[in-house]
């Protein structure tokens, strides 16, 4: 499946800024309307607009499955660790950094990376059905 | 204690991406299934706030003495699970790593169920255990798994959302979510037991009792055996947990109780009657656990929510246990009578042993267990457990006549060392407990094994069950429909009558 070079030039100029913009949702989301959840949905998408326009073959070259497989469990354990962390200070998940937002940030860091590689996980599994070209 | 379950969610994550090798993600596994018993064991009866915020913002974790006997129950059934699981399936396949690593997503999900003092935690993780459940039946290489995976999918996500309503209109009414603040802030509204009939009947089903039983059956005795013994003896409990924080926490009308409690008992008597017709050996115990949640509901519906936890312990142990046994003799042909025991002296050993634990024979848990619940019941209801005692017992006489005039193939030494220790493990908790030997058992056995034999003369017992129906479309129609009538019907009840005391 590929589109028109229109369509294929544009996402591939499209895909880089929506990479920033997940980057941005991520780190600002304890200030600003976003968050961890947001930030991976759209960092998703950047990888499954570049599919849907070049084609599943051509991307998964790139950008691995066990890519995404790999960041997506790390950042479940992250996640945990995290929560492990906590521990040592009082309380499963307790806020032990003294920044602004505390654990916020890393944690809708990991979520965001977790939510992301997992939303292309899915992407990459439903399309070996559909093509298999 | 609160870091508990998701230690399980980190280690599985490392089973992923350790996914090339054998022997680490055995190891891991096997980790990731035994870790929380000294944790558990370690960490002191109380409740704990994640993230040590303020009681009315955060959630609650605790360890009480209605959940301690969830847990060790779910504790002891995983820990020989995993043993049997590691040898059951093949680790050169491919698959093995993502099923070892949905048991113990499951694993993780029951324990945070079963912590959990909190109405949505319960149902998040409750959703975590009865997910990775879905699939784990799926991989079962059985005819018939998936039909039986997407019947249980579709009913089981139905009452979940139905159950999740239930929980808005709770904090709608109350304002919390938190089980002792809902108790604190409940007053009997409409809205509320509206709320009280939703939940209950979707849990119900969840717990596959009588008239929402239909999808158990089939998914339980088609998944792969250790999963059948998970599905059996832990993951129905979960739901039985969420109908005891509910019934604990909020008003619930004595008409309703009652009704319960009947359902209760003709659940028990329900899965006795198929157990007695059912022809595959599985079927058999699936529908033994119909009748097992009975107890289990009964205790609940009788507020003895102390008796219903051991019950759910017990039961854990030894259908656990017999699911265990049962499917390694099985493994090629689950016909009754085409397979036994005749020379495999452990399995029949711990076989035998689970059977008088399951038919509440003295000291075995079962009987201590049986004891909680007929303890705070009337002269009817006690007389009701009585029969449905001797009920099993004949039930479970037909398996091991079935059972011991066969041969079967060679099973592995796991698989005998998971079964007989399950079995050991009914026996030490009864007499830990301090289930002293009764002699009236003696006499219930007896009536049982006549009752067996005017049966077995009688030609009922060899009646073969009908072949399912192909249509798994229209069942799962079926089942739907007979939900939204026990839920309006739950409703009714609550709206046409008053509260009753708590």
């Amino acid at each position: 499946m590929k589109m028109s070079t229109v369509v294929r030039t544009t996402t591939k100029m499209v895909s880089p800024f929506l990479v920033t913009y997940a980057a941005y949702l991520m780190l600002y989301g304890h200030l600003s309307p976003g968050g961890g959840f947001q930030g991976g949905v759209i960092l998703a998408v950047a990888v499954i607009l570049l599919i849907t326009s070049h084609g599943y073959a051509k991307v998964r070259r790139r950008f691995h499955f066990n890519w995404a497989s790999l960041i997506e469990s790390s950042a479940g354990a992250l996640l945990v660790l995290l929560g492990l962390a906590g521990v040592a200070f009082g309380a499963f998940y307790a806020n032990f950094l003294p920044t602004e937002g505390g654990i916020v940030l890393p944690f809708n860091v990991i979520v965001g990376l977790e939510v992301g590689a997992a939303f292309t996980f899915v992407f990459y599994i439903l399309l070996r059905w559909v093509e298999s070209d | 204690m609160a870091a508990l379950p998701i230690l399980f969610a980190f280690l599985i994550v490392l089973l992923d991406v350790l996914r090339l090798r054998g022997l680490a993600v055995r190891a891991v596994f096997l980790l990731g299934a035994v870790i929380p018993i000294p944790v558990v064991w370690l960490s002191n009866e109380g409740s704990e706030v994640v993230g040590g915020w303020a009681r009315k913002a955060g959630i609650e974790v605790a360890l009480t003495e209605t959940n301690v006997p969830f847990l060790m129950g779910e504790l002891v059934l995983f820990a020989f699970v995993a043993v049997y699981s590691l040898s059951y399936f093949d680790p050169r396949d491919k698959k093995t790593p993502k099923v070892l690593a949905l048991l113990l997503l499951t694993h993780a999900g029951l324990l945070g169920a079963f912590i959990a003092r909190d109405l949505f935690n319960f149902y998040v993780y409750m959703e975590i255990a009865s997910v990775s459940a879905f699939a784990l039946v799926a991989f079962s290489g059985d005819k018939g798994a998936k039909g039986a995976a997407f019947k249980y999918l579709i009913l089981s996500l139905l009452a979940s959302y139905l159950f999740v309503f239930s929980i808005g209109l709770v904090y709608m009414e109350t304002g919390y979510l938190n089980a002792d603040l809902v108790s604190e802030t409940a007053a009997p509204s409409r809205e509320l037991y509206a709320a009280i009939a939703i939940a209950a009947a979707s849990l119900l089903l969840k717990a596959g009792i009588f008239p929402l039983h239909g999808w158990l059956p089939d998914a339980h005795s088609r998944a792969p055996t250790p999963v059948s013994a998970l599905l059996s003896g832990a993951v129905v409990k979960a739901p039985a947990y969420g109908m005891l924080l509910l019934f604990s926490s909020l008003p619930v009308g004595l008409t309703l109780r009652t009704v319960l409690m009947g359902t209760a008992i003709v659940s028990i008597f329900f899965g006795i009657g198929r157990m007695l017709i059912a022809n595959d050996a599985k079927r058999f115990l699936a529908y033994s656990t119909v009748s097992q949640m009975g107890y289990v509901l009964l205790g609940i519906a009788s507020l003895n929510f102390v008796g219903a936890a051991y019950y759910a312990m017990a039961h854990s142990i030894f259908k656990g246990g017999l699911f265990l046994a049962v499917g390694s003799i099985s493994t090629k042909s689950r016909k009754l009578g085409e397979f036994g025991y005749r020379n495999a002296p452990v399995i029949a050993v711990s076989i035998l042993m689970l059977s008088l634990a399951i038919g509440g024979v003295s000291p075995f848990i079962g009987a201590y267990a049986k004891g909680l619940i007929s303890s705070e019941l009337g002269g009817w209801w006690k007389l009701a457990v009585y029969l449905s005692t001797i009920g099993t017992l004949t039930s479970f006489t037909k398996l091991n006549y079935h059972l011991m005039r066969r041969l079967s193939p060679s099973s592995k030494g796991a698989w005998k060392l998971s079964s007989f220790g399950l079995a050991l493990a009914a026996l030490l908790a009864g007499v830990l407990l301090g289930a002293g030997i009764n002699p009236k058992d003696a006499l219930g056995i007896a009536i049982a094994l006549g009752l067996f034999a005017a049966l077995k003369a009688s030609g009922v017992l060899g009646r073969s069950h009908p072949a399912p129906s192909r249509d798994v479309g229209r069942e799962v129609n079926l089942m739907a429909m007979t939900l939204v009538a026990a839920i309006v019907l739950l409703m009714l009840l609550g709206w046409f009558t008053p509260a009753g005391g708590r």
